[in-house]
């Protein structure tokens, strides 16, 4: 039954597109600039050439060959989104989890001080951070999870409060295990599912922050990204590069995205017992 | 009895001691980071006109004639008498700005978020309930396609082929300008305009309030008391609606208050796309002229207004499910 | 399919046989047209309306619109001066003709008769006077009257306006001036807050009705009692639109400023395209104040290693020309065509490092005593974000000079420029149209502008800006001119990149027929925008 249940599992289409996905862009990412013959910062084409044999989706506004920058921005997004992501988990984790579990004026302080989060304007917060200190897109990455953990945690505190008083963690605390023993093995694991929606959430928040700030022109105008990429196609909407400069872009977005919300779905599935019980039994 | 309604109370009590005082944080910090932007509303207004040079004495004096900070506590004292200060770049009252501003906000954001997540629970629910259909597998696969869409491109899209390709919908702004219409007549226009940016949102919002409210519904669902009400033989609407949907409502709801509590930088990239009047923009044009009055009344009302969202989430929160109550207790 | 959304194509529809949809298209088209544009009742009134991106631009006032071009025009429309320009050059406005008398270093001004004010009142040439000490009392930016003595009445009609000194920008700067009405203004002790209706009572042909703070619309109304006549378009409207191709084919503009991108869809459709002179230019600001670009050499170096052509073909499709680093535009009068260039040539520019003592390291990059050669390049988002920061950082890395580039919010950079805090920095301005004053503007090292070289390393070349402003005889001043242009070019103490196409588009079938003003609006405006424009 198990074995059988796993084996379904794996047959999942959810799981299965997704990790096909996922497949593609780490090869892209990672074998990207061994297939692609082209210098992606190198502004020697003719600009705004439609398609040709030589660039396959033809050359952008000021001489740069589009396909190289596609996969290049990829590269890039995915590490921002990743980065930003893990970092905003961690730490939202941490703070629910430790917020949940002590109560009383740790939580107060911390819950508080994740509703300040949430309240100033992150843009404000954004444009300040750019303006002074200049940071180089990875720590910009990092400061963005500073900013929007908050929902994280809130999400895995309110779970934490219900667990905490579950039967066998109530037996843990009477059988004397400490904070951090029953933090970080009853409490952490237990959570899982959480992490996982909160993680491909703000995946998504941050590839598209990206896109917003350089929207704004808030980043580094010569760093590959996809966000940048969208960005300078906008600014020429009404000439002829719709198919090959914009939808490009576009569609590793939209796939990026559906990749994270597709293993999660699945890893969901699999991890969620409700969800579980379900899921045997309609693919049954 | 006696003793829990005590309790509850202290409790509360707490709570709103602790929100008055991230309150007070939150005013504070809308103080002070509009002013660490670097430059001034001198520099950003005059410094780069090639019409018009300063020497350094006028720009002292401008700077001079201009600067309204006297300190945090003038500051709190002003905003309990409810005046926000004036406006840098049109010596005029802030508040009036603000709500000249505030009801083409109110109108984009709020019909967008009412119908985001009126379709979006409707269709989550419909969808929960045919699992595995040709209908949910494609509204969930919509969805999905739709989420990695970010606000930017939809857009550019929408106003590329419904304003510039088709003509169908105007390109910018709120209303026709100076129109001279009958009341109907401004109404039908100010809907026209309405359309487009109302449109990117709503694409924007539905998919996240699609896939919450079948998710909820699907662990909903599987609840004893729904399966007891399929086998008392009520009907298919009712069980859906009143049943089970009721229950799959919370974290709806939750996503609906939030957005509504982002109103003020909720519609930010849409506004500027659509060059849609309301705060966003009231905001972008403030920071870029450094007009420091108006960008500390937006920020100071955009986080009260989330702060206050949140503490009356929680307390419904603390009513709804007496499991989240015990976190003050100890 | 592909070309479905590219608007080149939209005619082709018909051909593609794809006539489907475009009957489908051709009915919603009309019955929207219908719904929507029927209802809005013509009252019979032609009206004009014109797109502008960012909409605001203060008060249409002399002392609360914005210190830039578009906030000038606005004003423009709604109050007169003595002189104002057109294609042909300056033409009478309040004042039907003026002469210099150089004896007495003064002006004499023959006002018009039977000018109205807005409010019906008869403009005096009290009013004149009073304006002239009004604006020495408080300052309107857009004009200087250092130079101005006093003024009197000299006959019934007649003004005389006497100079401390023979001042050559002074035509230019009466040509901005807006005349006041005594009898608003005389009461007013601060005019920075003075926004009351009879403070918009002026004698442009129109007046001021309504501006939209949030939605940075305006309106005017065509003033009937003109002393010109009354103009063509009864109702002049100014409305936010970010993106002025859309607003245009959608009708919703008649007017509106565009990227050279656009002109052939535009053209396609039926709208006039107006090209302007080269009035703008980008300019990269070099930081003389600190080492290693206090050197003269230095500086030369770095012009040789910027491929100014590649930047326009590179980030601007080739809509630009390349700029003369004698800072004034090849299409003013004053022009040097002698003036001193820097060619591309990043062989003498390596040359120049090395014979300053950089030394080119196997990396490629040059160093002096160790310590590589370093510099950090500063790029704001000046209207929209643009490739040139990047192109210039390709090209100095490509000699050599190793480039950190920063790219930041408007004021954030200029602020920085302003207190000298950078190396290298992307800025641009316009004005080089116009008055040549606006050279001093642009070098003194007393200027307060951003956009300002700020260079005072030669004493000569600031004699000379001082000496052409006191320069009557033309010749004479072109000469002084050409000698600044020549000095400026060799000093470099900022380099002028390129000057980037300005382009214009307007509907035809409402009937006025814009230009670009030679020379520029006032002391220099390039917009399209003029007030003469719209009479009959």
């Amino acid at each position: 039954m198990h074995i059988n249940a796993k084996k379904k599992m794996l047959r999942d289409p959810w799981l299965l597109t997704g990790g096909i996905l996922f497949f593609f862009f780490a090869t892209a990412s990672i074998f990207g600039s061994a297939i692609c013959p082209h210098d992606p910062s190198a502004m020697e084409f003719t600009p705004l050439s439609s398609p040709c044999a030589v660039h396959p989706l033809g050359v952008n506004d000021c001489g740069q060959d589009i396909f190289a920058g596609l996969i290049c921005a990829v590269r890039n997004t995915v590490l921002f989104g990743l980065t930003c992501a893990a970092v905003s988990l961690c730490i939202g984790v941490l703070i629910g989890l430790t917020a949940g579990w002590f109560g009383g004026i740790i939580d107060m302080l911390f819950m508080r001080l994740a509703d300040v989060l949430l309240a100033v304007p992150a843009i404000m917060v954004l444009i300040l951070i750019s303006a002074l200190f200049q940071p180089p897109p990875l720590t910009l990455a990092v400061i963005l999870a500073l900013l929007i953990w908050p929902t994280i945690s809130k999400a895995i505190r309110a779970q934490t409060l219900i667990v905490r008083e579950s039967p066998h963690v109530r037996a843990a605390v009477q059988m004397g295990a400490g904070n951090s023993y029953i933090i970080f093995r009853h409490l952490l694991p237990e959570l899982f599912p959480l992490y996982l929606i909160g993680f491909s959430g703000k995946c998504r928040m941050a590839m598209f922050m990206e896109a917003s700030l350089a929207f704004m022109g808030l980043i580094d105008p010569g760093r590959k990204s996809l966000g940048m990429m969208i960005h300078y196609a906008l600014k020429y909407y009404y000439l002829d590069i719709w198919w090959n400069w914009l939808l490009p872009p576009v569609l590793c977005l939209s796939l990026l995205i559906m990749t994270v919300t597709f293993i999660v779905i699945s890893l969901e599935k699999m991890l969620d017992p409700r969800l579980r019980e379900n899921f045997g039994e309609s693919s049954a | 009895m006696m003793l829990s309604s005590r309790r509850f109370t202290k409790k509360r009590i707490s709570l709103l001691l602790a929100y008055s005082l991230s309150a007070l944080l939150m005013i504070w910090l809308s103080y002070l980071l509009p002013s660490l932007l670097p430059g001034d509303f001198v520099t950003a207004m005059y410094s780069t006109s090639e019409d018009v040079t300063l020497t350094a004495a006028q720009e002292s004096e401008l700077r001079a004639y201009y600067s309204q900070d006297t300190g945090f506590s003038e500051y709190l004292l002003k905003l309990i008498r409810l005046d926000w200060g004036n406006s840098y770049a049109f010596l005029t009252p802030v508040s009036e700005l603000f709500f000249e501003a505030l009801p083409w906000t109110l109108l984009l954001l709020v019909s967008a978020n009412i119908l985001a997540a009126l379709t979006g629970f409707i269709a989550g629910v419909e969808a929960a309930f045919r699992r595995n259909s040709r209908f949910e597998r494609s509204l969930v696969s919509c969805g999905t396609v739709l989420e990695g869409l970010p606000e930017i491109c939809t857009g550019v899209i929408l106003l590329a082929v419904f304003s510039l390709y088709l003509g169908w919908f105007p390109a910018a702004g709120a209303e026709t300008a100076y129109a001279e219409l009958s009341f109907q007549a401004w109404l039908l226009d100010v809907g026209h305009h309405l359309t487009l940016p109302l449109a990117s949102l709503v694409i924007a919002y539905f998919p996240g309030n699609f896939l919450l409210t079948r998710t909820s519904m699907i662990m909903v669902i599987s609840q004893p008391y729904i399966k007891t009400a399929q086998a008392k033989g009520l009907s298919g609407l009712r069980i859906r609606y009143a049943h089970a949907a009721r229950n799959a409502l919370l974290p709806l709801v939750t996503r609906f208050g939030l957005r509504l509590a982002f109103t003020v930088t909720g519609a930010f990239v849409v506004e500027r796309i659509h060059a849609y009047p309301g705060l966003g923009t009231l905001l972008f044009n403030a920071i870029r002229l450094r007009d420091l009055p108006v960008i500390q009344a937006i920020v100071l009302i955009s986080s009260i207004m989330v702060l206050a969202m949140i503490m009356v989430l929680e307390l419904v929160y603390a009513y709804l499910d007496p499991r989240v109550q015990d976190a003050y207790q100890r | 399919m592909a070309k479905k959304f590219a608007l080149t194509v939209h005619q082709n529809t018909q051909e593609d046989g794809d006539s489907l949809m475009a009957l489908i298209q051709r009915c919603t088209l009309s019955l929207i047209f219908i719904l929507f544009f029927g209802i809005i009742c013509f009252a019979g009134n032609s009206e004009i309306r014109i797109a502008d991106p960012s909409g605001d631009w203060g008060f249409p006032t002399p002392y609360r619109h914005y210190p830039r071009g578009p906030g000038y025009i606005r004003m423009s429309m709604v109050f007169d001066t003595l002189i104002w320009k057109d294609t042909t050059g300056v033409i009478p406005a309040l004042a039907e003709s003026w002469s210099y008398e150089p004896e007495t270093l003064s002006y004499l001004f023959t006002l018009r008769q039977g000018v109205k004010w807005h409010d019906g009142r008869p403009l005096t040439p009290a009013d004149v006077i009073f304006t002239f000490q009004y604006l020495k009392e408080h300052p309107y930016n857009f004009v200087r009257l250092d130079s101005v003595s006093g003024c009197e009445i000299a006959g019934e009609h007649q003004v005389r306006v006497k100079l401390h000194e023979p001042y050559a920008p002074f035509l230019a700067y009466m040509a901005t001036m807006p005349i006041l009405p005594e009898h608003v203004w005389n009461k007013v002790k601060d005019p920075k807050k003075y926004v009351q209706p009879d403070s918009f009572i002026g004698t442009g042909p129109y007046t001021f009705v309504d501006f939209n703070k949030v939605k940075g619309t305006y309106l005017f109304e065509a003033f009937a009692d003109y002393y010109q006549g009354r103009p063509k378009i009864d109702r002049l409207i100014y409305i936010k639109a970010d993106d002025p191709l859309l607003a245009l084919l959608t009708g919703k503009a008649d007017l509106a400023e565009i990227e050279p991108n656009m002109v052939k869809i535009l053209e396609k459709k039926g709208m006039t395209i107006l090209r302007n002179q080269r009035g703008w230019n980008k300019k990269l600001m070099i930081n003389h104040t600190k080492e290693p670009f206090s050197n003269k050499e230095f500086r030369h170096a770095l012009a040789y290693a910027i491929n100014r052509q590649e930047i326009i073909d590179k980030a601007h499709q080739g809509h630009g020309t390349v700029a003369s680093d004698g800072l004034l535009s090849p299409d003013h009068e004053f022009y040097n065509p002698k003036t001193p260039s820097y060619e591309y040539n990043p062989a003498k520019a390596r040359k120049i490092l090395t014979s300053l003592g950089y030394i080119q390291g196997k990396d490629g990059f040059f160093a002096k005593d160790g310590k590589p050669l370093h510099v950090r390049l500063l790029a704001s988002t000046v209207t929209t974000t643009d490739r040139d920061g990047e192109i210039i950082r390709h090209q100095l890395e490509q000699v050599g000079i190793a480039v950190d580039l920063q790219m930041q919010e408007k004021t954030a950079a200029d602020t920085q420029i302003k207190a000298w805090d950078f190396d290298l920095a992307v800025s641009g301005h316009g004005g080089l149209l116009g008055d040549t004053v606006m050279l001093n503007r642009m070098i003194s090292p007393k200027s307060g502008s951003v956009n300002s070289a700020r260079y005072g390393g030669s004493k000569k070349l600031l004699g000379l800006l001082k000496e052409q402003l006191r320069t009557m005889d033309k010749e004479k001043r072109r000469r002084i001119l050409a000698e600044i242009q020549k000095i400026y070019a060799e000093e470099l103490p900022s380099l002028s990149l390129y000057y980037p196409e300005s382009t214009a588009a307007y509907n035809p079938k409402k009937g006025i027929s814009w230009y670009f003003t030679p020379g520029g609006i006032g002391t220099g405006i390039p917009l399209c925008q003029n007030k003469a424009a719209l009479l009959r």
